[in-house]
């Protein structure tokens, strides 16, 4: 059938050449293996005209085409023939077994259009092997005659090749975020032609990052088991795992392309020079798959410490800062640096406390890598000052997970202490102040100005409220009152007596000296019964007054006793009788009244006086 | 000898150079030097003044003056609160404490003091405390006095008036003894003070460990409630409480 097939294309070829036409041929195989790629190509010798695709059965993933247009000029017997081919190749993969139809590609030129002719092609399910010799490669012009033999020999390559992929693990037991180095290398005894479609799985509860690893050129030499192998390491990366417990990874695919020097001799060529030019070699694609892995990733111990971030692995912490002093709003740059073996890039930013007053701005972290995993984590935080002062920036505390050490290790670095100077704000306050609503217009406002008038310094006294010895003052006060009174009162007491005696006494004490003065008129002694009378009387008053003795005059017993309402008459009886016994002391006795007279009117008005006051 | 007396003259002129002055003078040097543009060499002299203990208002209202204009608004404040206390009606302090006052960072909602809190404490503040407790005692004795001669004379004819004014002399003496100590604890105990630094943190407990409650800034009038080490417990003007280093905190 292929040979028929090529026959046709070859007769096809040979007509357009002669004839001119353009025609549109395709290259498909018979049968494929799903998941495997195959080649359809499109030939058109033409370039003049627009290539409309078929539509790919759905369960086809298509890529492609990779397009190439060639000239070729000819000189026959003078005759120049220019011949210009376009090529397309795609390259399919098919999903599911079965068998399909690949309708008929167009190509349309100004004045016509051609298509190609409709393909069949059985896609075998995938595990079977059925590798076919498929005229991929370099093997275009190979011809027919190889394509025969070509379907067993890459079947026994694919057995014997040797071709294995191995994922290597720096370790299987590990905790979460505590790096992995993974090497992919390849092991193979034959020799490959090259590499295609190295597949990664999605490496589920792991963080990947590749390392830069230089482009496999050629193998190394590497004897395992006394056989040798070819070796070369295609990938190398990280894995930083992200979850706990027993995380499968699952196979790492990829298809060698092996090299296989054929069986079958070149019919033409039969000459060994010409085999390793020609079609000597064929290259047989074989599917290659690590072996699954399963990696036990442990949690990190409870309870974590507070500053811890996420870092695992051994660091070394450090910090600097560039200024000790600065300016109000001058930028001071804090550098934290965190160095070592671990996973640096999932290490969060250290928490720190900086003061108030200083404005910090969000840190600019950078990660220098030395290929793997160990290298530097650096956080510049730019601080800015925007008040005056000492400030202490505390010590950065950074606590990591050594995974060696099984356990959390505190890092810390020195504190700091910031002197800024400089006036704050001192932009905002000049801006001068505007009243509304006034005529006046207040350019600025200012504080008035100082005082320079006589004020006379002084040191004060000692505040006296706070001093026990003046509130006994008023103790003193109303002590002294108190004294003042009691005695002023002990005084009354007994000048009340005094007096309340005489008084009760006057009467009496009045009594017998008139009648003293009574005897001494019946003794006839009359020069001295005034005298006596005289005597009873001021005695009596200033008893009967309480008026000493030293202030008895006639106008102070008169007040006193109109003071007491005695009435006019009395006072005027006493008056004359006073005055009668002051005149009888220094006139003869025939003057004035008789000294018996007297006493009587003596005797009445004490009696009526004592009615009185009593 | 000759030489003797020369080295006992200079030594003296020297010494009389120095010493001899007077602080009535360094206030006048002061004046001059703040005059002539040298505020903080002015508010330097009204600083030394103060703190050798002399008052006087417009000792105080110039300190206030020079740090103002140094650029020391929490110092110009302490010093115009100061004055405030000697003199409560100056207008020009109320003025100047006004200006720095608008200089101040933090603001608050402040609640006015009830009528007669404010009126008794401008009382309290017309006078010294001295004058009022010598007042006080005066009163007292005035007041026994008339005690006495309402006691004494009893038939005296201004028996009532001296009733009266016994009264009258004995509720003088309590109110001048409350307004001495009122302006006792106003001007002496006083319980405000002021914030001296930059910026400082309140916190929830004494020690630099407690919880950060507010950040107040330098020129706020604080009152302090309690004092435990190096820390005061004080009482934001909107009624907050936290605890401040001391060393940040002036005493009015």
């Amino acid at each position: 059938m292929r040979s028929f097939l090529a026959t046709m294309v070859c007769f096809l070829t040979a007509v357009t050449m002669t004839a001119q036409e353009v025609t549109l041929t395709v290259d498909a195989p018979e049968s494929a293996v799903a998941g495997q790629q195959f080649r359809i190509v499109y030939t058109v010798n033409s370039t003049d005209g627009q290539f409309t695709p078929p539509k790919f059965d759905p369960s086809f993933s298509v890529s492609g085409p990779q397009q190439s247009t060639s000239r070729n000029v000819q000189w026959i017997n003078g005759e120049v023939n220019s011949v210009s081919t376009t090529t397309l190749i795609y390259y399919v993969v098919a999903g599911t077994p079965g068998t399909f139809t690949i309708p008929p590609a167009k190509f349309e030129a100004k004045k016509f259009t051609v298509s190609s002719v409709e393909r069949q092609i059985v896609i075998s399910p995938e595990g079977s092997v059925q590798s076919q010799g498929q005229g991929q490669g370099q093997d275009q012009t190979s011809g027919q005659g190889q394509t025969s033999g070509q379907g067993q020999a890459s079947q026994t390559a694919a057995q014997e090749s040797g071709v294995s992929l191995r994922l290597l693990l720096s370790t299987r037991d590990v905790y979460v975020g505590q790096p992995i180095t993974g090497t992919l290398k390849l092991f193979t005894r034959t020799n490959l032609s090259g590499i295609n479609e190295l597949k990664y799985p999605d490496f589920k509860g792991f963080l990947r990052e590749d390392i830069e690893t230089p482009p496999l050129r050629s193998l190394e030499s590497e004897v395992i088991d006394g056989v040798q192998y070819g070796t070369g390491v295609l990938q190398r990366f990280v894995l930083y795992p992200q979850i706990s417990g027993d995380v499968r990874v699952d196979p790492v695919e990829m298809t060698a392309m092996i090299q296989q020097r054929s069986n079958v001799r070149d019919p033409f060529f039969d000459d060994p020079f010409f085999d390793t030019f020609f079609s000597g070699v064929s290259t047989v694609p074989q599917q290659v798959a690590t072996q699954p892995v399963t990696i036990k990733v442990r949690p990190l111990p409870t309870p974590r410490p507070a500053d811890f971030h996420g870092a695992v692995g051994s660091f070394d912490l450090s910090s600097s800062l560039s200024a000790n002093a600065a300016q109000v709003n001058d930028a001071i740059t804090l550098t934290v640096t965190l160095k070592g073996t671990g996973n640096l890039n999932l290490a969060g930013e250290p928490v720190i406390n900086f003061p108030q007053g200083i404005e910090k701005y969000d840190p600019k972290v950078t990660v220098k890598s030395s290929g793997t995993s160990s290298g530097s984590k650096t956080f510049e935080y730019l601080l800015i000052p925007r008040n005056n002062g000492t400030f202490d920036i505390p010590p950065v505390s950074y606590s990591v997970f050594d995974p060696l050490q099984e356990k959390y290790v505190t890092l810390r670095t020195e504190g700091y202490s910031i002197t800024v100077t400089g006036t704050p704000g001192q932009a905002e306050t000049t801006a001068p102040l505007f009243l509304p609503g006034e005529d006046v217009k207040y350019i600025g406002q200012d504080i008035r100005f100082i005082r320079n008038g006589s004020s006379k310094l002084m040191v004060p006294l000692a505040p006296l409220v706070s001093r026990a010895y003046y509130w006994s003052w008023f103790a003193l006060a109303l002590f002294i009152t108190a004294v003042v009174l009691l005695f002023r009162r002990e005084q009354l007491k007994r000048n009340a007596d005094v007096t309340g005696v005489r008084n009760r006494k006057a009467g009496k004490n009045a009594r017998r000296r008139l009648a003293k003065a009574s005897s001494l008129l019946s003794s006839g002694k009359t020069e001295l019964v005034n005298s006596e009378i005289a005597r009873a009387l001021w005695g009596y008053l200033g008893d009967k007054l309480a008026i000493p003795q030293s202030e008895l005059t006639r106008e102070k017993c008169y007040d006193s006793l109109r003071a007491r309402k005695t009435g006019e008459d009395l006072i005027t009886e006493l008056d004359l009788i006073l005055s009668a016994t002051e005149y009888s002391q220094y006139a003869p006795r025939s003057e004035g009244e008789s000294p018996a007279g007297l006493y009587r009117r003596a005797v009445i008005l004490v009696g009526r006086i004592d009615n009185i006051l009593n | 000898m000759q030489r003797a007396i020369v080295i006992c003259t200079i030594l003296i002129l020297s010494l009389s150079g120095t010493v001899a002055q007077t602080p009535q003078e360094r206030y006048s040097q002061a004046g001059e030097l703040y005059g002539s543009g040298d505020f903080s060499g002015a508010a330097a002299i009204y600083q030394k003044l103060y703190e050798e203990g002399f008052r006087s208002r417009d000792l105080l209202y110039n300190a206030g003056n020079a740090f103002f204009k140094t650029g020391d608004n929490a110092s110009a404040i302490l010093f115009y609160e100061r004055a405030r206390l000697v003199a409560p009606a100056d207008e020009d302090i109320d003025y100047n404490l006004q200006i720095a006052r608008s200089r101040v960072t933090d603001r608050f909602e402040t609640v006015p003091q009830l009528f007669f809190v404010r009126w008794f404490d401008f009382l309290a503040l017309l006078a010294s405390t001295n004058i009022w407790a010598v007042t006080a005692i005066a009163m007292f004795v005035a007041a026994m006095l008339f005690a006495v001669i309402f006691l004494t004379f009893a038939r005296a004819r201004g028996r009532l008036l001296s009733f009266w004014l016994a009264v009258a002399a004995l509720l003088l003496s309590v109110l001048t003894v409350s307004l001495a100590l009122r302006n006792n604890s106003l001007v002496n105990n006083n319980s405000k003070a002021v914030v001296t630094c930059s910026i400082v943190t309140g916190r929830s407990a004494p020690g630099d460990n407690g919880s950060e409650l507010f950040v107040i800034h330098s020129g706020t009038a604080v009152t302090v409630e309690q004092e435990l080490g190096d820390f005061l417990e004080v009482r934001l003007p909107d009624g907050n409480k936290g605890w401040i280093r001391v060393d940040c905190m002036e005493k009015i």
